[in-house]
């Protein structure tokens, strides 16, 4: 999951050197809820309430 | 003033890649694995200079507006908000009096604590950033160094990919805990649980 988020982020990168800029918005949202949903797996784990 | 404002975008761009390198160093050189909340962490700190490149990259092409501005620190900002609230959960994980922390202090606070620091700083500086930005569109000419800052920083996220591939093997998540490196346990390169470094 984590290699993913980062490969996100290196899209992401690549897109906007590319001037695909409508592409590099949504991978740069894809990045930053795949990263909140990996923040509220870790979070919540202990709980039993992770994803 | 358009200098000043592509200046100030590489510096955040370099600034956070800096902060990257060092936690590289303390995990290679220490041999201290890093953490699930300090791999979110790291990532909350690439998002942050994405804004800038971002900038960059736009003003590589053509003119950049105020919106051109507005979004790419808008960017910033949220990215800031995101590592900050991870940041800011390990800070009370090991709040409690006689809680060592995780890892070794650097300058008297631990990396996460500076992680925290440095997420407040992005939102500063993008903030200042937002109340500089231009009333029409303007032309900037992107020379080396810009260039040279958005590779620096792919270099680091590709650099980042590859070590947690390595820490994290064929697994879906990293363990709390992290004590060796999954990948060369999954291909049996070294024993089970035996600290490894690189």
């Amino acid at each position: 999951m984590d290699t993913l988020i980062f490969l996100l982020i290196l899209a992401t990168l690549i897109a906007q050197w590319r001037g695909r800029h409508r592409l590099a918005g949504v991978l740069f949202a894809a990045s930053c809820v795949s990263t909140a949903l990996l923040f509220w797996h870790h979070a919540t784990d202990a709980l039993g309430l992770s994803l | 003033m358009s200098t000043f404002r592509i200046v100030l975008a590489q510096f955040c761009i370099v600034a956070v890649s800096c902060v990257l390198l060092g936690a590289f160093s303390v995990q290679f050189l220490q041999s201290e694995l890093p953490c699930p909340l300090c791999i979110l962490q790291r990532m909350g700190m690439m998002l942050c200079a994405a804004g800038p490149a971002w900038l960059i990259c736009r003003a590589r092409t053509r003119e950049v507006s105020a919106r051109d501005y507005a979004e790419c620190y808008g960017v910033s900002i949220l990215a800031a908000i995101l590592g900050g609230a991870v940041s800011l959960r390990q800070v009370c994980l090991h709040i409690a009096p006689g809680d060592p922390g995780f890892g070794e202090p650097m300058f008297g606070l631990h990396l996460y604590t500076w992680a925290f620091v440095v997420f407040l700083t992005v939102v500063a500086v993008s903030a200042v950033q937002l109340l500089l930005l231009p009333r029409a569109p303007e032309r900037i000419r992107i020379g080396f160094m810009p260039r040279a800052c958005v590779g620096l920083l792919v270099c680091i996220v590709a650099a980042n990919a590859l070590a947690v591939f390595v820490e994290e093997g064929f697994h879906w998540y990293l363990p709390d805990n992290p004590t060796s490196y999954q990948l060369f346990q999954d291909l049996h390169l070294t024993a089970p649980n035996a600290p490894s470094t690189p």
